[in-house]
């Protein structure tokens, strides 16, 4: 059984970003919050309140399923890899996404694949995301 | 090795230029270092209220970098002061005006119509925007985040009706619940027919020295998260001081009688957690989160169990110049006034020290019932309180209208000088404990609290007293350190966090080499000396700053101040200045 991220106490996040500084710069090797494979979005006029949108690495990924190329396949136990030199930068895998959770590499023009790390996790000052085993098919 | 690009707009033609600012950088560092050097080449004899009045957002090298590296500095001609106008902010402005790739925003003009401003990336455009005139600092908010529906993270910034009306003490507000607060630039902004601005962008900074900055990052952010170095900025913020100062009469109670609060464990940190807070929130890349929102919840409809519930933040400073200042001893009183001045974007210090004037000088018999229109102000009533800023904002008469323009404009014209605690025209922040306190509102160079932190000399001086020599060049040595932090530009309250030493390696491993701890001082001691240099430009002088005399009266946590005394450190503080002044040239 393989580990997934997972939002386990979203009424605790404070809206630091540091999760998703902490993927930009693992992933990327960029100073940014933009090239995070999550997103923490917050809400107009409601002070406080935010939502928290992780890959929750789907057993059958509608972001695979929506790309023509097959540049997006599922992954083992969960998620999706990609291949980038099969991409066409269409998009369709972020429009297919319904959680908003698979996030556009907008200078790249390629999807930010999770590869549920868990390094998000590691720079979470307030235990919102965690690392958990979850029964996926091989 | 990173580049620093400057954005302008000038809001009367609507255009905007970008230029490469490296080179100022290298000299000034960033944030309040650079934004000096930009405010000083301007006329002081401008309006400050004049569309080529320039209003400078700066960052510095570690915002957005470093864990919590969240401040923007704002500099402007302050509308109250009629010099320098210096304010900090934090939110999510650092992060997106480094996400649009530009660590310095300089507005100037003055749009045709009402608008605002959106920027994304290297594009700024000036959007009319008659509709949004009057709209509160919170509505604004939810309006432009709505219209605005950025790729990017975003930063939204705006001014209340108070900024509209050009109020002398009107702030900007910085997403959730964070302020330019002191100073007056929501008027300026209101004079620029600017409600706000949209700023967002995917510019990012890739890191060059892996090796260096991710185990530095780690280090960093072991000590915010793990160590207890501000633990109490999350726990109960602030507002924690509220009892201890009291305890040691430093509390400031009915405008600055006594030190002492009866009411204090009443409107304590501990108080405002246990009644009202719903959670704490983080300015973008601080993982300590000190924002304490509190919820109120008032019935409107008793007979049909109709309920509205409020969030709004609170800290030390709110709790004092809206709680013990005005003898207001019920937390939910002290958040309805919170959530009126949110609203308003008005200085929550500045209009409570107003509004404990008015009642001081309403008791001495100075403003009578023909001002007030038949109120009749005493410290303790809430719901006064409430009337008095309702007719401000409705524009009542001309009492009324004047008390929105700060505590000296108001005294100057009615009379009361004497009881209006404010040090060159900006009001004092919430710590009468000595000496110090005040000689720090009277030297800083935004009269701040956060300039130099006096009240803090004042208290370590209780138990381990020093001479006034020492104590001063301490109050100076601080106030120049603290331009290092506001060029850098670090939250104040991580400044045990970033040390010499870990300042000098966040330089070197972004690869900003070359900077040692003599530059790093001499870069502070030329932007806090240029600062005052321009302050006297515009016609500041130290002798001006007196001591309010009512202060002289009063029982601080160090006793009694004596106007000798003050007067004297006074003149030693300038002397180090003048000093510094004359190795400019």
């Amino acid at each position: 059984m393989a580990k997934l991220l997972r939002v386990v106490n979203r009424e605790q996040c404070i809206g630091c970003y540091s999760c998703m500084y902490a993927c930009s710069r693992t992933w990327a090797k960029a100073i940014t919050v933009e090239k995070a494979a999550l997103r923490i979005r917050n809400y107009a006029g409601v002070e406080g309140a935010f939502s928290i949108r992780p890959c929750v690495g789907c057993d059958e990924p509608d972001c695979a399923a929506a790309c023509p190329t097959g540049a997006l396949t599922r992954r083992k136990f969960g998620g999706v890899q990609f291949k980038a030199e099969t991409c066409n930068h269409c998009g369709a895998c972020v429009q297919a996404c319904a959680s908003k959770a698979l996030q556009w590499d907008v200078e790249k023009r390629i999807p930010l694949v999770c590869h549920h790390c868990g390094v998000c996790t590691q720079f979470c000052p307030r235990d919102v995301i965690a690392m958990v085993e979850i029964p996926r098919e091989a | 090795m990173p580049r620093f690009r400057m954005m302008d707009v000038d809001l009367t033609s609507g255009t905007s230029t970008i230029t490469d600012v490296t080179d100022r950088f290298e000299t000034w560092l960033g944030g309040t270092g650079v934004a000096t050097s930009l405010l000083a080449e301007t006329d002081p004899a401008l309006d400050p209220l004049a569309p080529e009045a320039p209003i400078i957002f700066a960052i510095g090298p570690f915002n957005a970098v470093y864990p919590v590296c969240t401040k923007t500095v704002a500099m402007f001609k302050s509308p109250l002061t009629g010099n320098l106008g210096e304010s900090h902010a934090g939110g999510r402005l650092a992060m997106a005006m480094f996400g649009a790739g530009i660590h310095v925003l300089r507005i100037t003009g003055r749009a045709p119509a009402f608008s605002y401003l959106t920027i994304n990336d290297d594009r700024a455009v000036v959007k009319q925007a008659n509709s949004l005139r009057g709209t509160s600092a919170l509505a604004a908010e939810r309006i432009m985040r709505d219209r605005e529906d950025t790729t990017h993270k975003k930063s939204i910034v705006r001014i209340g009706p108070a900024g509209e009306r050009l109020s002398p003490i009107a702030e900007v507000t910085v997403d959730s619940s964070r302020h330019f607060g002191r100073m007056g630039l929501g008027a300026v902004m209101g004079a620029k027919n600017l409600k706000g601005f949209v700023i967002s962008g995917g510019s990012y900074w890739p890191i060059e020295n892996l090796a260096a900055y991710t185990p530095f990052y780690k280090k960093l952010y072991d000590t915010v998260v793990k160590s207890t170095a501000m633990q109490k900025y999350h726990d109960l913020g602030t507002a924690m001081n509220v009892v201890p100062l009291s305890r040691i009469n430093g509390l400031p109670t009915r405008n600055f009688s006594q030190g002492f609060f009866e009411g204090a464990a009443d409107i304590s940190g501990e108080k405002f957690a246990e009644k009202h807070l719903s959670q704490q929130i983080a300015c973008a890349h601080c993982q300590v989160g000190c924002i304490h929102m509190a919820s109120l919840r008032e019935l409107f409809d008793p007979e049909h169990y109709q309920y509205k519930s409020f969030k709004v933040s609170y800290d030390h400073e709110l709790v004092y110049a809206l709680g013990s200042n005005l003898s207001i001893q019920s937390t939910e009183e002290v958040l309805r006034l919170l959530i009126i001045i949110e609203k308003q974007g008005w200085d929550a210090i500045s209009i409570g020290v107003t509004l404990a004037w008015a009642v001081d000088s309403f008791q001495k018999g100075i403003i009578g019932q023909k001002e007030t229109d038949n109120l009749i102000l005493n410290f303790g009533d809430g719901a006064m309180y409430e009337k008095v800023l309702n007719r401000i904002i409705a524009g009542h008469n001309e009492f009324y209208r004047d008390l929105e323009r700060g505590s000296d404009f108001c005294a100057r014209k009615y009379g009361g000088l004497d009881r209006s605690i404010a040090f060159g025209k900006v009001e004092a922040a919430g710590y009468m404990t000595g000496t110090y306190a005040f000689l720090g509102y009277a030297t800083g160079v935004r009269h701040s609290h956060l300039d130099a932190a006096g009240y803090s000399i004042d208290q370590k001086g209780l138990t381990k007293p020093k001479s006034d020599e020492e104590q001063t060049k301490e109050l100076y040595q601080e106030a120049v350190w603290r331009h290092v932090l506001n060029s850098l530009v670090i939250c104040l309250f991580a400044r045990n966090v970033y040390t010499k030493e870990i300042i000098l390696e966040g330089l070197n491993a972004l690869n900003l080499t070359g900077w040692t701890e003599e530059r790093l001082m001499t870069m502070a001691r030329r932007a806090h000396a240029l600062k005052f240099r321009y302050k006297m430009a515009c016609g500041f002088r130290f002798e001006e700053i007196g001591l309010p005399e009512k202060l002289t009266r009063v029982m601080t946590s160090a006793g009694v101040v004596s106007k000798e005394r003050y007067r004297t450190q006074m003149d030693a503080f300038k002397a180090l200045v003048e000093a510094d002044i004359r190795d400019l040239t």
